[in-house]
């Protein structure tokens, strides 16, 4: 479930057929409501950690973003993230977008249980389109 | 015209506290929590939390270089408490430790007065205060005390009550800062030998009365219960008043032929008896018996067991009991127990069951169930308990194991015998190389009662008395002497090498 809710939130803020710049953008400013919801509740370390422990692990399937992971002073991480999502086929870049926002939440579940990640997590995803609501929704 | 200020209570959701509070907690105080790491601290203020706050009365949780909040909440959602559709409706947390090494002392206050602003809640709790303070000494010059000073008027300002949770262990350390509070919560864990008990005093509570003392506690998956120490109605003019009525003429039947007749009509209602005796003399059979003439008399009873597994053959009586729900059983074997837990727990179930009748079997056993730390008080709380059971006007029997000894006569290791209004001691004597069971009524307070000393035996129908022992003397030292009158007919036995004074014609012929 989590799965569409992430990628249905990446598509409707990326617009239709979007480029790697939008998918980019998409995946930034969902990032940042991601860090603006829980920064309060886990802090701003944790949430780094989190981010940091997912782009280590989405790097096993597209090993570019690793690079999006090591130190660049100046830069901060999100945009390390959306200079290199800008450089991908809009395609792929939409796919390890979600692929890290899933693992997030997988790794923040794996730690405060499913219940209170989706409590947590709910405002940052786009409510269903009124005619797409999805039907295994548990 | 002159209109005092009524001080609402808040009911804590924590069981126990609210008792121990004398009430409830204030609203719109300013309480301190304190504990060594581990004690409590966080899981009390979360559970206090969970069961207060509402839509109406929202809660904020500043988390300033507490646990690490992932870690947290983890931990803290395994409490049955733990309710996640509060999370960001009613309960908000604030993550300030980010800020805390950043800025300094005097924005991080401005920051938590700009979220209380902001979000008017009604409940505030700040974990852990104390690292806030050990930040405010590094970046500006005010002191603790003032910080906490400063704190509390801003928060109550805010018509919000707060808690301040901290490291500190309960002595020696800045008490000024204590001082600032209105109440003041001391959790601790004592750990002795190989058991580890928690505890937790209400050192402060303005403008009410608490319930003083030190009070155990247990961490459950419902989180916290408190085990308030029983209070001795009398202590004060006005418990009294809600005292039973004086105690009736009524009296119980032991449900043992010939034992009600020798108590002088049976155990009076209300009263306290123990029963003494050494190992295997009966003592568990006589207190099943007592259970089971309750309850064919349509009382039901309750039983705290220490003893024997529930499963063994002699306590079958209690088990059917139990399974028939006539008598309510509390059995345990955990030797950390405090003995406030097991009163409370007791309590509850007299209550629950509507007992009349009370079995606890043994003293010796719940001596040994009861954690270390508590063994030195546990004739005082044994006090309190008896204390209490009588203001339930519940009748109660103990059973206590009695040391065998031939040159003394004890009636209980603990010295318990004068908490008790009746006594009945069983002893083992020896007759014609033969144990031989013998009883006695030893006392039973303002009442005429049996001054004989009686054989009885332990049959499968349970225990049978026969006839006072009238032949011989000196039956509780457990050396019998026939009784001079008989001696002469007597036959001379062999008795020397059994160990007791061999007076001349001291043993039996024939019984």
């Amino acid at each position: 479930m989590q799965r569409e809710v992430i990628a249905r939130t990446l598509a409707q803020r990326a617009g239709q057929a979007p480029d790697a710049r939008a998918v980019a953008e998409a995946s930034v400013s969902t990032w940042t409501q991601v860090s603006e919801q829980l920064a309060p509740v886990i802090g701003e370390r944790g949430v780094e950690a989190l981010f940091q422990r997912s782009l280590h692990l989405g790097s096993a399937t597209y090993p570019w973003l690793a690079v999006a992971a090591t130190e660049e002073p100046g830069v901060a991480r999100l945009d390390r993230l959306r200079l290199r999502l800008v450089e991908r086929d809009p395609g792929s870049a939409a796919e390890a977008s979600a692929l890290l926002l899933l693992t997030f939440s997988a790794l923040l579940a794996a730690m405060i249980g499913d219940a209170l990640t989706d409590k947590l997590l709910e405002p940052v995803w786009a409510t269903p389109a009124l005619d797409t609501k999805p039907e295994n929704e548990s | 015209m002159n209109r005092k200020v009524d001080i609402r209570r808040l009911a804590t959701g924590v069981p126990g506290l609210d008792e121990i509070l004398g009430g409830g907690l204030p609203e719109l105080s300013f309480n301190l929590i304190v504990g060594a790491p581990g004690s409590g601290k966080t899981t009390l203020a979360h559970q206090m939390m969970f069961a207060l706050a509402s839509a109406e009365r929202p809660a904020l949780y500043f988390n300033v270089l507490g646990e690490p909040p992932l870690k947290m909440l983890r931990y803290q959602q395994q409490f049955s408490f733990f309710d996640v559709a509060k999370i960001n409706t009613v309960i908000r947390f604030v993550h300030l430790s980010d800020q805390v090494s950043a800025s300094h002392f005097d924005q991080l206050l401005e920051r938590i007065t700009q979220e209380v602003e902001a979000s008017s809640p009604g409940l505030v709790f700040v974990d852990s205060f104390r690292s806030l303070m050990l930040e405010a000494q590094r970046t500006s010059a005010t002191s603790q005390q003032q910080f906490i000073q400063q704190l509390g008027i801003q928060l109550a300002g805010a018509q919000a009550t707060t808690f301040l949770i901290g490291e500190y262990s309960s002595e020696g350390e800045s008490s000024p800062v204590f001082a600032v509070a209105d109440g003041l919560l001391v959790l601790e864990q004592s750990v002795r030998r190989n058991s580890m008990v928690r505890k937790l005093q209400v050192k402060k509570m303005r403008g009410q009365a608490t319930s003083p003392g030190v009070h155990s506690f247990r961490i459950t998956g419902d989180g916290i219960s408190v085990f308030p120490s029983p209070v001795i109605a009398g202590d004060t003019g006005a418990a009294r008043a809600g005292e039973p009525a004086p105690r009736s003429r009524e009296r119980l039947a032991m449900g043992v032929a010939r034992l009600d007749e020798m108590l002088g009509g049976g155990l009076p209602a209300g009263f306290s008896l123990l029963v003494a005796g050494p190992s295997g003399s009966g003592k568990t059979i006589l207190a099943t018996a007592f259970l089971a003439e309750g309850v064919r008399l349509g009382e039901p009873g309750v039983i705290v067991a220490f003893e024997q597994t529930p499963s063994r053959s002699r306590t079958h009586t209690i088990d059917d009991m139990v399974r028939a729900g006539c008598i309510g059983l509390i059995n345990t074997r955990s030797l950390d127990l405090s003995i406030d837990e097991v009163v409370a727990q007791l309590l509850e179930l007299i209550h629950h069951m509507k007992a009349k009748r009370v079995v606890i079997d043994s003293l010796s056993g719940f001596e040994l169930a009861v954690a270390p730390t508590f063994r030195e008080d546990f004739r005082e709380s044994l006090f309190r308990m008896v204390a209490a059971l009588s203001g339930l006007g519940v009748t109660v029997l103990m059973t206590s194991e009695l040391e065998d000894r031939y040159t003394d006569l004890r009636f209980s290791p603990y010295g318990s015998a004068f908490l008790t209004d009746a006594i009945i001691v069983q002893r083992y004597i020896e007759i014609d190389s033969c144990l031989q069971r013998v009883l006695a009524v030893v006392k039973v307070r303002g009442s005429d009662h049996s001054k004989e000393i009686r054989r009885y035996e332990i049959t499968e129908a349970g225990i049978v008395i026969g006839d006072p022992v009238l032949t011989y003397e000196g039956l509780l030292g457990g050396s019998p002497t026939q009784a001079a009158a008989l001696a002469t007919s007597a036959v001379n036995g062999d008795a020397t090498h059994q160990g007791f004074d061999p007076a001349p014609g001291s043993a039996d012929d024939g019984r």
